[in-house]
């Protein structure tokens, strides 16, 4: 039986502990509810691991990974999953979690979350990779949703009805990232709020937010880029209170990976996530008495 | 428009050598073209493959960075990284051609010590990720019978490595990262060889030079040779006072007996 996806991670906001502020973090115990942690970041020894021992004792943690290649065409890395596992089996964390892309071909890993075709054989791709990983684990694993910066022409299937269908097949939940539904849907020209409409909500077991980073090309024509180096956009909050609104209160993260800002940044913007979840859980309270 | 959908496998391959060789053509063809140049797109991408890997090498060679400048290194970093792309998604592992590379790369042969240096500054980092792994049993070791100790072969720490320089690379690199010109200037690159011994400690990566016999001795043992031998053939002057201290520092982690 696979665990729960939202595990011990309380439907609040956390942050996401980078090796900046491993120190602070341990020493200082600031007031967050919960912390993510990048898998691939933990997988040596030394003193990163027991920065994680320490701060795991005080705080429900996370994993999120970025390098298991859920759509590569080929086999998966059977080293990385072991890696993978081995992470999880130390930290036991609340909650795990990947990306809906691809980023290694020949043995070559490509360091990047790069973009699927939407395509029957993709899909077909990512749910056998999915399936394989929960059994790996042991556990439910989390998909996000992608930033990206180019469709393909050969697909065929809505990139929310692909995320939908992967996790109808393999009973994976869905991490909403909702500054990449906003970055996505302006360099594509979706409509973000069709893609909220679209996912399961009781598959989504976690929202990301970052801010994100607008780039004019040669042509004056802008494209936005998920950087995580910045406060979330205000265009994106408001994207942000239309998705707790569907889904309702979920444990959500504040991501920051670029010119990684004091800890009081990132706390004040989980602090204001916050105020958005407090927000949804008093109207389904008052909705609960009705 | 006529050609027909690639396989997953063939988009892929083709979005590879988008990234590693710039050539674009195969994938920017499978791209919707609305306006912005697909290269443009795919450009975006190699952009961040590109800058995760530099930043990576620039983690685990700070050093070579500061001697070379950053422009230079990132210069450098990109010829690698697409001569040498990761094989495996934990980036802790990547960069161990990148001193071979640098012997290669006529724009810094005037600096005839930067491979060395290179070579240190992986070793410290494969010194930094190694796994955290279980203490010696030192009572176990210390109550062997006297023939049982003979045919003992020790296992390293992970953390530990041996390395044997032509140039006095760790000199170099302490100066550089304390950012003491002073020191750095007072340094004849033309000194050597070095051989150095690499480890986690518990305080954090230490550094220390051995003489030739030291470093002989600490070879055999790290190799797994029995015991018996790595004593007979030691040159230096109190093999058995090394020994001690390699286990009191837990640089030695298990052991196992040799046939015979």
């Amino acid at each position: 039986m696979l665990q729960s996806g939202r595990g011990s991670i309380p439907a609040k906001a956390g942050i996401g502990l980078r090796f900046p502020h491993h120190q602070a973090v341990a020493e200082t115990r600031p007031a967050v509810a919960w912390l993510e942690a990048h898998t691939e970041n933990y997988m040596g020894g030394g003193s990163s691991l027991r920065y994680l021992d320490t701060i795991r004792r005080d705080y429900p943690l996370s994993l999120h990974g970025v390098g298991l290649s859920l759509g590569s065409a080929e086999e998966l890395d059977a080293a990385h999953v072991a890696r993978v596992r081995r992470v999880v089996e130390r930290f036991e964390p609340g909650l795990v979690s990947e990306h809906l892309s691809w980023s290694v071909v020949g043995g070559t890993y490509l360091a990047d979350l790069l973009p699927l075709p939407m395509t029957e054989e993709a899909l077909a791709a990512v749910c056998t990779h999915v399936d394989e990983v929960q059994a790996a684990l042991n556990r439910r694993l989390l998909i996000e949703n992608p930033s990206t910066y180019l469709r393909f022409r050969h697909s065929t299937i809505p990139e929310w009805e692909f995320l939908s269908r992967v996790a109808e097949r393999t009973g994976c939940g869905i991490l909403c990232d909702v500054n990449n539904i906003y970055v996505s849907a302006c360099n594509h020209g979706w409509d973000a709020m069709a893609y909220l409409d679209a996912l399961p909500a009781a598959a989504v077991g976690e929202i990301h937010l970052a801010g994100h980073a607008v780039r004019t090309l040669d042509d004056g024509r802008t494209l936005r880029i998920d950087d995580h180096g910045s406060r979330v956009a205000p265009a994106v909050w408001a994207l942000y209170a239309e998705a707790v609104a569907r889904f309702g209160p979920v444990p959500t993260l504040i991501e920051w990976d670029t010119d990684v800002p004091a800890l009081e940044v990132l706390l004040d913007e989980a602090a204001r996530a916050e105020t958005f979840l407090r927000q949804v859980e008093h109207e389904h309270a008052c909705a609960d008495v009705a | 428009m006529s050609t027909p959908a690639p396989t997953l496998l063939e988009l892929q391959r083709a979005v590879h050598r988008s990234l590693c060789a710039h050539d674009d053509a195969t994938a920017a063809a499978c791209i919707v073209n609305d306006g912005i140049d697909p290269a443009a797109r795919l450009g975006i991408y190699r952009n961040t493959f590109a800058s995760a890997l530099t930043n990576a090498l620039r983690l685990s060679y700070p050093a070579v960075k500061r001697l070379v400048g950053v422009e230079c290194f990132e210069g450098v970093a990109h010829l690698f990284i697409e001569a040498e792309p990761p094989r495996s998604a934990n980036l802790d592992d990547y960069g161990a051609g990148f001193a071979e590379f640098l012997t290669r790369f006529e724009a810094v042969a005037v600096l005839a010590y930067l491979p060395d240096v290179a070579r240190l500054e992986w070793t410290v980092n494969r010194a930094l990720h190694a796994p955290d792994v279980a203490s010696l049993d030192l009572g176990r070791l210390y109550t062997l019978k006297e023939e049982e100790q003979a045919r003992v072969c020790f296992t390293p720490h992970p953390s530990a490595g041996l390395l044997r320089l032509d140039h006095p690379a760790d000199a170099i690199w302490r100066a550089v990262l304390a950012r003491d010109d002073a020191a750095l200037a007072a340094i004849d690159p033309a000194t050597g060889p070095v051989r150095l011994l690499v480890h986690r400690a518990e305080e954090g990566i230490e550094v220390s030079r051995l003489d030739e016999a030291a470093w002989c001795f600490t070879e055999a043992l790290f190799a797994g040779r029995p015991l018996h031998f790595v004593l007979e053939d030691a040159l230096c002057a109190d093999p058995q006072l090394l020994l001690a201290e390699h286990l009191a520092a837990e640089r030695l982690v298990a052991f196992e007996f040799a046939d015979g």
